[in-house]
């Protein structure tokens, strides 16, 4: 207790370096709870785009069709499953979709697309793609050689609303199969890989295109959240012992979202390496200086009976106390900052094109992940007292005639 | 026994790779109770001697025995806990930690013996009543005069009962008068308690407060004698 009480008191000696290494510490910590919000914040927002947009929770499929695509594999025993992983919880809700590469165009240009087949009733209860209609409407249950099709798609081969398009493709028996639909609706996800290469149709618009009768050759699952997703995979094993299936999560289905996520998280990790770094060379630079200073009253300290051990603990006692005023201020100001901006958001409208390539969202919104903030302070606290070992060290060295007799 | 024997002490200090000897082939026994002033002019090995004595260095050949035990070879740590039980040091600039008040400047030496905080104020609180500086306990260092400081620093230097202490020109940065006081003090201290006191000085005034006179020249003892006729 009386060695804390002398460290406080040797930190408020001089209170201006004192503040300055705390401001050091704080404003560092706080810049990086704010990258960790600004990455957990668009990393969130590019997986929840990637599952509301396109993926769902979940899709099952007859085996090798994510590869291949081929519309003879069409999704065994359907309707049996699809009663099974209703009965599942977690699940909010389930469509089904046939899915098929294909060829659009007018008279003049055309374009390789996948077309996918949806049940506009069910499909708005997995995806939000209704919200992203920027022209004309979203497909109607009704609605027969009806297509909705991407802003950048209708951009390039020049279709509006209203304008016919033939889509061509392979129908299941191998013959070449193909109609005129009139375009119903554009859309602007703000995804590129969608808006540029999608066109959906009824589910029965398609079937009829492939002659699928009522198969379908995907099943997409919205689950409460992607939490649930090891739990009903479990569930899933025991519901589907066939090999006849493959049951992949969203982030199979696009691996690259977490790829980027891992590259980007490297990218902050590094730079959260580098400010430690710097925080903890500033706190070695103010305790190495404070110890300097204190040369001849450690070493009467010690003349005194204070063991170099003491004299180790109270150096490090200081370091610990500046740190943790640092870390007590970043973790504050971090957090007040971050959750403002995850409530305002951060908007990038002139970055869409460049953003669009990896489902990002133009308007990021901070997100205040409790792991990383944890994990950041941690690496923050051990980095610096290892960098503050040097200077109580250094102390605890010092031989007491040395330090008193100091010019 | 003596409770300081130093024998064919020999220190040698290193400068830019040129050994310049401070003491040379020093013998010299002090008996419980001494009060002792080291003499000589400056550079003659007075505070040399002392700090050997009070185990903040070590001697480059020769034997030091403090209360019996073989200084000359033990550890930083072991020093250390030697100089806190047994040592109290009185510098030239008294050397308060200035963070702390007067009264946790005595309380601190008790702390590092690891005497209970109740017991430390009660003891603290004694000493400065003695010496009569009880109005100063919450007073800094630098709200003190020279002659305070120095009050606060003997009862540093005591109050963990050491069996002797060692003052380097502790009067040196006090006016005549004060110093005659502090040593008069110490003095009563020393035929009070039976601490052994041993202090370096030049000041003639303080030599003659001495019941022993140690003179050093050139790192050599050149003569020795009772100040007085006192038992030494």
């Amino acid at each position: 207790m009386f060695l804390f009480k002398l460290a406080f008191l040797n930190i408020g000696r001089n209170p201006r370096r004192s503040i300055i290494t705390v401001l050091a510490v704080g404003v560092g910590l706080a810049a990086l709870i704010f990258l960790w919000g600004f990455s957990d914040g668009t990393n969130e927002q590019m997986r929840e785009n990637v599952i509301r947009l396109l993926t769902g929770h979940i899709q099952i499929h007859a085996l090798d069709f994510q590869k291949t695509l081929s519309p003879e594999l069409t999704v065994p025993d359907r309707s049996a499953i699809l009663e099974k992983i209703k009965s599942l919880p977690h699940v909010q809700a389930v469509t089904e979709r046939a899915k098929c590469e294909a060829l659009i165009g007018t008279s003049e240009k055309s374009r390789g697309v996948l077309l996918t087949g949806i049940d506009p009733t069910r499909e708005i209860q997995v995806t939000d793609l209704k919200n992203h209609m920027k022209e004309g409407e979203f497909l109607s249950q009704t609605d027969s050689r009806k297509v909705i099709i991407g802003d950048r798609l209708a951009e390039k081969i020049q279709l509006h609303v209203g304008d016919k398009a033939v889509v061509m493709t392979q129908a299941m028996d191998g013959t070449l199969s193909g109609y005129a639909y009139e375009v119903k609706g554009i859309f602007h996800t703000g995804s590129q890989p969608i808006d540029e290469v999608s066109a959906y149709i009824t589910l029965r618009s398609a079937q009829e295109l492939l002659g699928l009768d009522d198969a379908t050759h995907e099943i997409v699952v919205r689950l409460t959240g992607r939490k649930a997703i090891p739990l009903f995979l479990s569930q899933m094993k025991a519901v589907i012992t066939s090999d006849q299936y493959e049951i992949l999560t969203w982030n199979q289905i696009i691996p690259e979202v977490e790829q980027w996520v891992q590259w980007s998280e490297a990218i902050i990790r590094t730079i959260l390496l580098a400010v430690m770094v710097v925080i903890g060379v500033s706190i070695m630079n103010t305790v190495l200086m404070s110890v300097f200073e204190r040369t001849r009253e450690l070493g009467v300290m010690m003349a005194i009976g204070t063991t170099p051990g003491q004299v180790i603990r109270l150096i490090l006692l200081e370091t610990f106390i500046l740190e943790l005023f640092g870390i007590a201020l970043g973790l504050v100001a971090g957090y007040l900052v971050t959750f403002y901006f995850g409530q305002v958001g951060i908007g990038f409208p002139e970055l869409e094109r460049a953003f669009s390539r990896s489902y990002m969202s133009t308007i990021t919104y901070t997100r205040v992940e409790p792991f990383h903030v944890v994990q950041s302070i941690i690496t923050l606290f051990i980095m610096t007292s290892f960098i503050g070992l040097y200077p109580a060290w250094k102390a605890g060295r010092m031989e007491p005639i040395k330090a008193i007799y100091r010019p | 026994m003596p409770i300081v024997q130093v024998k064919n002490v020999t220190k040698i200090f290193r400068e830019d790779s040129q050994a310049v000897s401070a003491l040379s082939s020093v013998s010299v026994e002090i008996k419980e109770g001494a009060f002792v002033a080291l003499s000589g002019p400056s550079g003659s090995g007075k505070t040399t001697l002392l700090n050997l004595i009070g185990c903040l260095d070590r001697p480059t050949e020769g034997s030091i025995h403090l209360d019996g035990e073989e200084i000359s070879q033990l550890s930083q740590g072991k020093l250390a806990q030697l100089r806190l039980k047994k040592i109290g040091f009185i510098f030239q600039d008294y050397n308060l930690i200035p963070a702390f008040t007067a009264i946790e400047n005595i309380e601190y030496v008790l702390w590092l013996q690891g005497i209970s905080p109740s017991e430390r104020r009660k003891r603290a609180i004694e000493i400065c009543e003695r010496f009569s500086i009880q109005k100063l306990i919450d007073r800094r260092p630098y709200e003190m005069s020279r002659g305070q400081q120095q009050r606060v620093a003997v009862a540093r230097a005591i109050v963990h009962k050491p069996r002797v202490v060692l003052g380097d020109e502790l009067t040196a940065n006090l006016d005549h008068k004060t110093g005659i006081e502090l040593m008069q003090f110490l003095k009563e201290l020393n035929q009070k308690e039976n601490i052994t006191f041993l202090y370096a000085t030049h000041d003639p005034v303080m030599i003659q407060q001495a019941n022993r006179v140690i003179t050093l020249q050139d790192g050599k003892i050149t003569n020795e004698k009772a100040a007085f006729s006192k038992t030494i």
